[in-house]
């Protein structure tokens, strides 16, 4: 004990907890650096080289070996043996400088495709994950499932027909559901529609249209358009974004004649003493808390109104079938109703 | 199918009440397994322990039985085994306890499903109902907490109720015993096979999803001519329900 | 069966529900609450008053008030802990002094008589019956007033109404507004309160429970607080304070661990809980008047019997080792005393001693037992007279004379902050552990309860006492 003093063990303890940190940390610690690197080996470039071409075939955009090398995180050299790799097994083949994907090649993409976005749709329904996440852990999923286990999960899953951002899924036998709309920044002043896909990439415009709390599917009418900034109603509420922003948001214009719900408002708007009919669910509300709500009866055409209100305004406990149930906001604001 | 409008009657012919006795835990030898199914929060608990005269905790608090607690009484020197599975709003989702609950009704086959419903909150309680009576046709529904519905002018037409759903319908009290002789008096009927009920189906489906169900329902039966509820399989195998699946392939269903 | 037929009938509803799309759940829902609203309205009348009856709708509208909910809440709440720790007092003692003061040297005489061997006496009654007699003293008294009190509140339906007061400030680290009820069950038994997490029906906020529920200080360890700031913390301040400065530093210790629970759920929210489901909803049942004696009774029987005779199941293997540590020598040494000497250097780290951490190490079965086994090993230790024997563990009526033994083993007002810390944040006793794994059946989750809160009470002590020596 002549050596103690407590300066030198806090130190000590210091030193170790930074090195602790430094391995540790989430995603950047050594330590995961260093399982990744091991995990990242010709399998999976060749597979991201697939998806790349996949994306950029069905967008109409021609892609030689510069454009890919640089669209990759890989070093030049890896992309470029795997490319020779790939073109001596069928997968690709050049066109003059560009590079396209054989049959075989588009069917391996499209089961790449496959797997990145039924496990979006596994994270949105069977975990807690938040949505923020789910683009980034596919991505490493996606090189890791076999075809048994995708089949299963699509089965687990009731074979889903589009992943959480309203991109359509490929069944195993290559069958995929079409997409149709226009983005919103191309949209016409009154014009109504249905948000049918949100783009998650680029991130940071992706976490600009969740920190707007835009909801996938819900009923929207654009109020005003121009180079500066797009305006649109939802769900009683009033948004405004960049057009930038806006182009990564797909809308299916509804035509006239459809019938068009007015006055859809969100729950979380309804005060004491007003009662109201419950529209439905959003689609932003999923997994259990979705058949939660539904079990508790959250179902169409049911009367609703304001219980008790806690004492931070947070959560509400709403009368339902008899019933009085407390939600949070946010669940509140993924129920749409109709004011009566 | 034999209505009960009355309640608590323990003097009435029908009951025999020399013929009952509470057995608590001892549940060997028994002729008859009846599960206890139903919403949380409605008394289950309650039900539970005035039929086998134990005192397992009841709260006032959704969710307090979690594994299910078996108990037994007799009757008519017939041994009835009961089982009181945990509260669960559906059977549709995927929590543990409505796994629980969904395959002891299924493959465990109750010789009488009692769901206990609360009254005053009828609506909902149907819900799980409906569901119930997709898979069994050996139900009866305990309307409990009459008390409290009686107190909230709420009134319940019993006989209508029986009617539409095709099977005994028994109002009770059970913190307070009433109807509980009348209920085991039901058990013992439906489980012998002298009350024979007819459950409602579901009617209100989406078309695309009736289609679909008719279909694989009526491919079930052609395989499986001896499964009573295709129509329930159906449903679950478009849910995706890997449990029933592997049943399939096992035969467990059969 | 045909084999293949079966694979025929899963194609053709994979091939089906595809074609059916995402809506499958939503409208077959919608569908089943279709028929039920029908055959309600069709066998359902009220009268056109208000559904909800008036009386529920009033209680409701106060205790859920904006400026009448949180002090009925805190009153209500306050005044069970309160009857809690003082009503336990008188019973306790009584059975401390029939258990320990009359049975024990009956026993022992009676051993005697008969004329069985030291060891075997020592064994059985000076290790086994000591330690069982101690947890029911401690134990049973509290757990028989605080768990009726707490079942005739649950019974009548007002604990819903508490979640939903507080969900707001639990939501804020993760966690559901029903772990205040669970927490509240903590205070008194983390096992009963980590049985009570049933009612949390969300995977994530319940394992958040589960796992922070050890930071609620437990009725085995409220002595333990009382005790050390009584002797330690009473005594640097003028007498007529003394009193309330202690009183105050065990209600610190209280709100730390309430500080350390929403941490805690805060911190396993973003990093190992991030992927379990997360759901809320929370039914207000109706005022239900509570059916007085059965209530008790259930309680007595379900909650207080159960968990008494899991802790005396552990307890008396515990009060065997604490004996045969003490009473089976190496060379010179018994295994106590070499342990004791071989603890001694973490000890002083962590500004505590290796007695303390033997303690804590023998007394994971139940925290009940850990002051009488430091004084016994204290005695033993230095050396000092006192105590009834080697390996008999004991407790003295006089404060006073419980800190003297104390100060003689070494302790300072460093070592009795740092043990009321370290009392806070260990592993939860071997009831709960095993209550934890009965619940969550997963090693995982149970390695994680217990090791974290101990890794936890290493680092703050630690770093308490490195600061401690720098400043003073």
């Amino acid at each position: 004990m002549n050596t103690y003093n407590p300066i030198y063990a806090l130190l000590i303890f210091f030193a170790i907890s930074f090195f602790g940190y430094l391995l540790f940390r989430p995603r950047k610690g050594w330590f995961w650096l260093i399982k990744n690197n091991l995990k990242s080996n010709e399998k999976i470039v060749i597979e991201d080289v697939l998806k790349q071409l996949y994306h950029s075939e069905n967008s109409g955009k021609e892609v030689n070996v510069n454009s890919l090398t640089s669209a990759l995180k890989f070093g030049d050299s890896i992309v470029v043996d795997a490319i020779k790799k790939m073109a001596i097994n069928d997968l690709v083949q050049f066109d003059g400088d560009v590079l396209k994907l054989t049959n075989s090649g588009r069917d391996y993409a499209l089961r790449i495709v496959r797997v990145h976005r039924l496990w979006e749709k596994y994270l949105a329904e069977k975990t807690g994950y938040d949505k923020t996440q789910w683009h980034e852990m596919a991505e490493s999923k996606e090189h890791e499932l076999s075809h048994e286990e995708t089949n299963l999960l699509a089965t687990k899953l009731g074979n889903p027909m589009y992943d959480p951002h309203g991109d359509p899924i490929p069944t195993n036998t290559g069958k995929i559901a079409d997409v149709t709309g226009e983005f919103l920044s191309s949209l016409a002043v009154n014009a109504v529609g249905k948000i049918v896909h949100i783009e998650d990439e680029p991130d940071v415009i992706y976490k600009q249209i969740l920190a707007e709390n835009i909801h996938i599917g819900s009923q929207i009418r654009v109020v005003e358009n121009n180079k500066k900034r797009v305006v649109f109603y939802a769900e009683g509420e009033e948004f405004k974004l960049a057009p930038i922003v806006a182009a990564n948001i797909t809308v299916a214009v509804l035509e006239k004649d459809e019938v068009i719900e007015e006055n859809i408002v969100r729950l979380s708007s309804l005060k004491e003493n007003e009662v109201a009919h419950i529209l439905g669910i959003s689609k932003e509300s999923r997994g259990d808390n979705r058949r939660r709500l539904l079990d508790l009866g959250f179902v169409k055409g049911t009367e609703i109104s304001i219980d008790l209100v806690s004492p931070m305004k947070n959560p509400i406990a709403y009368l339902v079938k008899g019933a009085s149930i407390a939600l949070r906001k946010d669940q509140a604001s993924k129920i749409l109703i109709k004011k009566d | 199918m034999e209505n009960k409008v009355s309640s608590a009657c323990e003097t009435c012919s029908q009951f025999n009440a020399k013929g009952l006795k509470k057995l608590g835990v001892n549940t060997d030898n028994f002729d008859f397994v009846v599960a206890l199914a139903g919403n949380p929060n409605t008394g289950k608990s309650t039900v539970f322990n005035a039929l086998t005269g134990l005192r397992q905790h009841t709260g006032n608090w959704p969710g307090k039985t979690v594994v299910r607690a078996e108990g037994a009484f007799e009757y008519n020197s017939q041994k009835f085994k009961l089982l009181d599975l945990p509260g669960t709003y559906s059977l549709l989702s995927t929590s543990q306890d409505e796994e629980i609950a969904r395959n002891f009704i299924l493959f465990g086959k109750p010789d009488v499903t009692v769901i206990v419903v609360d009254t005053s909150r009828l609506e909902r309680n149907l819900n799980l109902v409906l569901q119930i009576l997709e898979i069994t046709d050996k139900a009866i529904l305990c309307l409990n907490f009459m008390d409290e519905a009686k107190r909230g002018n709420i009134k319940i037409d019993v006989r209508t109720l029986a009617r539409d759903l095709g099977i005994p319908v028994v109002p009770t009290s059970a913190r307070y015993s009433e109807g509980i002789p009348d209920l085991i008096h039901t058990i013992n009927e439906v489980a012998t096979g002298k009350i024979i009920c007819r459950p409602h189906q579901i009617k209100n489906v989406p078309k695309n999803i009736e289609v679909a169900v008719k279909k694989l329902s009526s491919e079930i039966k052609k395989q499986f001519p001896s499964i009573p509820n295709s129509r329930w399989i159906a449903f679950r195998l478009l849910e995706g329900d890997t449990h029933i699946i592997d049943a399939l392939k096992t035969g467990e269903l059969v | 069966m045909n084999k293949n037929a079966i694979d025929n009938i899963i194609a053709l509803s994979s091939e089906l529900r595809w074609k059916i799309g995402d809506d499958f759940h939503d409208g077959l829902a919608e569908g089943i609450y279709a028929d039920a609203s029908e055959i309600a309205n069709a066998s359902i009348s009220t009268d056109n008053e208000k559904k909800r009856f008036r009386l529920d709708s009033k209680i409701d509208k106060i205790v859920t008030s904006k400026t009448w909910g949180f002090p009925i809440m805190f009153l209500i709440l306050g005044m069970i802990l309160w009857l809690t720790i003082l009503g336990a007092n008188y019973p306790s003692s009584m059975l401390a002094s029939l258990l320990l003061d009359n049975i024990h040297p009956a026993l022992k005489s009676f051993a005697t008589t008969i004329g069985a061997p030291w060891w075997l006496d020592g064994f059985l009654i000076d290790g086994v019956y000591l330690a069982v007699a101690w947890v029911i003293a401690v134990m049973l008294p509290p757990m028989a007033i605080f768990f009726p009190m707490f079942t005739l509140l649950e019974d009548f339906g007002y604990l819903p109404r508490v979640a939903f007061n507080l969900d707001y400030m639990f939501k804020k680290s993760g966690a559901h507004g029903k772990q205040a009820l669970t927490m509240s069950m903590g205070f008194g038994c983390n096992a009963a309160g980590v049985v009570a997490t049933r009612i949390i029906d969300s995977p994530r906020e319940r394992l958040i429970a589960i796992i922070t529920n050890n930071f609620s200080l437990c009725n085995g360890r409220w002595p333990t607080q009382i005790l050390i700031a009584t002797i330690f913390i009473g005594a640097v301040v003028p007498a007529s304070f003394s009193a309330f400065a202690s009183l105050f530093a065990v209600i610190g210790i209280a709100v730390l661990g309430i500080f350390f629970m929403f941490f805690t759920s805060w911190a396993l929210t973003k990093t190992v809980l991030k992927g379990e489901v997360s759901t809320f909803n929370l039914e207000l049942p109706p005022y239900r008047p509570p059916r007085f004696w059965k209530t008790i009774y259930t309680s007595i029987i379900d909650r207080t019997l159960i968990v008494l005779w899991r802790a005396i199941l552990f307890a008396a293997p515990a009060g065997a080792v604490i004996w045969l540590i003490s009473n089976i020598y190496i060379g010179n040494e018994s295994v106590a005393t070499w342990t004791i000497n071989s603890l001694d250097g973490f000890g002083f780290l962590l500004g505590m001693n290796g007695v303390i951490l033997l303690a804590y190490i023998v007394a994971i079965p139940a925290n009940e037992i850990v002051i009488p086994t430091i004084l016994m090993l204290t005695v033993m230790a230095t050396g000092i007279v006192g105590g009834v024997g080697t390996g008999v563990m004991f407790e003295l009526d006089s404060v006073n004379a419980t800190g003297d033994i104390l100060r003689a083993g070494g302790w300072t007002l460093l070592t009795a902050v740092n043990l009321m810390l370290f009392s806070l944040l260990h592993n939860p006793c071997s009831t709960t552990i095993y209550t934890i794994y009965k619940e969550t059946k997963s090693a995982k989750w149970t390695t994680v309860a217990s090791v974290l809160p101990l890794i936890m009470g290493f680092v703050i002590t630690f770093l308490v006492a490195q600061i401690w020596r720098l400043v003073f």
